[in-house]
């Protein structure tokens, strides 16, 4: 493992767990449009950044934040700036 | 319609519950198998995993994602475990867990990687390491289901001790004509080895793998950068990017 930032990308599909938590549909195969450069992808193909206590989804296209989520002992939030909408 | 099409769309919460092991079978000398048994579980799809949540007697908790390893068709549910050291869940799973102990556990989880017998065109699945258990579900399931359409997969591992399910699998091809199995050793290779060597490139990928033209439905499971590199190589051989499935194993600390 060379331990570079590269290696820490996961896929979408394993933010499936925390995001299930908010939505009621299966999530990683819902559509999602970028709102910066428009393209759309699967959420589960999504480039995922993960932590302990969240994750961020970024654009596999330009990079692009489409979703934060964390989990705190103060709720749930779910940030979703970058994206123009979801389809399930 | 039967029960993997009723599956494929659900729309139900995901709710922490507990899981029993029932027995625990080794698969390597760093990998094991825990056969589950969940009271309430509603079946899964081959791809799918759970969360596993372990709490500490002072309350801290600790959570992982697990791929299930057995098909829907089976019970008990399986989990295979690779032992990350120094890691906070993995070292407890292998090593300290014994039959009949409880752990919490959520699932199943996800959509999207995903296949079934359902999916058309070949199957062909890449594997590094333990990232073989996903696709040991697809596979399972294709044989439960005597399944006739060309399959392939293509397996990375350290040594000839490093590789799961290994008898299964060669049991697997030898009952199945339109399933091959091709293997590739990194680090070491027994005397005698006429298999492939080294890490999967782009000319092992072009060589074994079905060509662009038949339509494959692949899907590659491993470390991040083994999964960078054939998913990279994958695509400048003329696959579609969208037929191209990835699940990478982070180091989530293990």
């Amino acid at each position: 493992m060379s331990g570079s930032v590269q290696d820490l990308v996961l896929d979408g599909n394993a933010a499936a767990g925390l995001l299930q938590e908010i939505f009621v549909p299966e999530i990683t195969n819902a559509e999602i449009e970028c709102e910066v450069c428009g393209s759309t992808a699967r959420v589960g193909a999504l480039h995922l950044y993960a932590a302990e206590m969240g994750v961020v989804l970024r654009c596999t296209c330009c990079d692009g934040i489409l979703m934060r989520a964390v989990h705190t002992v103060h709720g749930r939030w779910l940030e979703m700036k970058g994206t123009r909408c979801l389809r399930f | 319609m039967t029960a993997i099409e009723t599956l494929a769309r659900p729309a139900q919460r995901i709710a922490w519950q507990l899981a029993q092991v029932r027995g625990i079978a080794a698969e390597t000398y760093r990998v094991k198998s825990l056969m589950l048994r969940v009271a309430n579980w509603r079946g899964h799809l081959p791809g799918q995993h759970v969360d596993i949540r372990l709490t500490a007697a002072d309350g801290y908790q600790a959570q992982r994602s697990y791929s299930i390893a057995s098909p829907p068709e089976d019970e008990p549910l399986a989990l295979t475990v690779e032992r990350v050291d120094g890691g906070e869940v993995s070292p407890y799973l292998v090593d300290d867990l014994r039959a009949g102990d409880h752990f919490e556990l959520r699932g199943p989880i996800g959509g999207y990687f995903v296949w079934t017998v359902a999916t058309r065109g070949p199957l062909w699945v890449i594997a590094g390491g333990s990232g073989i258990t996903p696709l040991m579900a697809m596979l399972r399931h294709r044989a439960r289901r005597k399944l006739r359409a060309p399959a392939l997969l293509l397996y990375s591992s350290r040594s000839l001790d490093d590789v799961i399910y290994r008898e299964e699998l060669g049991a697997m091809v030898r009952a199945d004509p339109d399933l091959r199995v091709v293997h590739t050793l990194t680090r070491e290779q027994p005397e005698g080895w006429v298999g492939h060597r080294g890490r999967i490139d782009k000319a092992l990928l072009a060589e074994a793998g079905f060509p662009p033209g038949q339509n494959p439905c692949i899907y590659v499971c491993g470390a991040t950068p083994f999964v960078e590199d054939v998913s990279r190589f994958l695509v400048e051989l003329g696959h579609d990017p969208l037929t191209v499935k990835t699940e990478r194993f982070g180091p989530s600390g293990g």
